[in-house]
């Protein structure tokens, strides 16, 4: 339970992760999940909602690449794509979202990908409100959300405003390639920083601490 | 093939108890009469769930030995790290799966811990074959390391860790780790 003062965990249900995030990751926070492709970043949001469904809170996958039949069925979805966005669609859009959130009862939220979003986007100042009016929407209705972004850096702004930063990755041993993770940001509580291998697998995202050899 | 080992070796286990690691020091010429005491006369009676680990001799042809030998399989499931590497058709099943590699260290924590995901509830017994062969692929620091990681999560786990060794073919360095990482050694003659 949290103490007074303090937020509460959303507990991914990731053992590994809310090992590494001494708990879980503190409600309301916006996390980004970051990596190439095939690093396990959509595993990982599904995991999420799926461990949150089961712990009886219910979530929302806005999935902007695949279709819903192929990730998952029975999941709201939004469509974002088509014309810039501009101020007014922003509002727009994370009014609409806050209605489904409120309406629900959403407790985690993945955008799988954000990338598609921030591209229709043209402005910096446009990418920081929607992240800015977004992170007031999940903080009012205690939702956590992942973001899902191709992006193998985090210069850009959802990397700046996100609470949390979790780097997926590809670590090239000896001509084995490994599927990396590592928290490099979360705010409101401490946490490893250390790589992290993980494995996809049908009975979850597995997570054991990288080998380092003594190194 | 020594008469009774198979029987001596369960009588081991037995007596030692969950949440241990033992290696035991074979011969090559008793390798399946160890291997049968471990999975027939141990585990399938306790009916624990046995997960296999093998970097030397491929899933399917051990599988295929040791139904020769009528020992019970059905409880064995098999972290296959080796078919990959002979090119071998690794046979992918409920059962067995595949690691590229036996330098994928981290990988075969996952499988094993996979494993103890799907028989939860279960108790589990790990047999690590072999030490040497392991050592034979990978830095000793790494594999020390390896070791240590597994046996610990496993004791975590009250699960039962076996090694298996082949003492004359083994470095003094390999010993070293091994012995760090086990609770007791008894070779079987």
């Amino acid at each position: 339970m949290a103490k007074k003062g303090e937020r509460g965990r959303c507990v991914t249900g990731v053992e590994g992760l809310d090992n590494i995030l001494g708990g879980g990751i503190p409600t309301s926070s916006i996390v980004l999940v970051a990596g190439a492709c095939g690093t396990g970043k959509t595993s990982l949001g599904l995991e999420f909602l799926v461990r949150g469904v089961m712990a009886g809170e219910p979530g929302l996958l806005i999935t902007t690449v695949e279709g819903p039949d192929k990730l998952l069925s029975n999941v709201p979805r939004f469509i974002l794509s088509g014309s810039d966005l501009d101020e007014a669609a922003i509002k727009k859009l994370v009014a609409a979202l806050a209605k489904q959130i409120a309406a629900h009862r959403i407790k985690r939220l993945v955008i799988d990908t954000i990338d598609t979003v921030l591209t229709e986007i043209k402005d910096d100042a446009l990418d920081a409100l929607l992240l800015g009016e977004l992170s007031e929407v999940l903080f009012k209705n205690e939702c956590t959300a992942l973001l899902v972004s191709s992006s193998e850096k985090c210069e850009r702004i959802e990397g700046r405003v996100a609470d949390g930063i979790v780097m997926m990755g590809n670590l090239e041993r000896k001509g084995d390639l490994l599927r990396t993770m590592q928290v490099v940001k979360m705010k409101g509580t401490s946490h490893s920083r250390s790589k992290y291998v993980v494995d996809l697998t049908d009975a979850g995202v597995l997570v054991t601490p990288l080998l380092k050899g003594g190194l | 093939m020594s008469e009774g080992l198979h029987l001596t070796v369960a009588t081991k286990l037995e007596e030692l108890g969950p949440s241990t690691t033992v290696a035991f020091e074979i011969k090559i010429d008793s390798y399946f009469d160890v291997v049968r005491g471990i999975i027939d006369e141990f585990a399938s009676k306790k009916g624990l769930a046995c997960v296999y680990v093998t970097s030397s001799v491929p899933a399917s042809t051990l599988t295929s030995a040791l139904q020769s030998l009528e020992v019970n399989t059905s409880q064995l499931s098999f972290v296959d790290c080796i078919s990959h590497t002979l090119m071998a058709a690794g046979q992918r099943s409920a059962s067995t799966v595949l690691v590229e590699s036996p330098t994928m260290l981290e990988n075969i924590i996952l499988k094993v811990e996979y494993f103890a995901r799907i028989n939860e509830g279960k108790r589990l017994l790990v047999v690590l074959d072999s030490v040497n062969s392991f050592a034979l692929h990978n830095d000793i620091k790494m594999l020390t390391e390896f070791m240590t990681i597994l046996t610990n999560s496993l004791k975590a786990k009250e699960a039962y860790t076996v090694l298996l060794a082949l003492p004359e073919q083994m470095r003094p360095e390999v010993k070293e780790a091994m012995a760090m990482v086990s609770d007791v050694i008894i070779p079987l003659s």
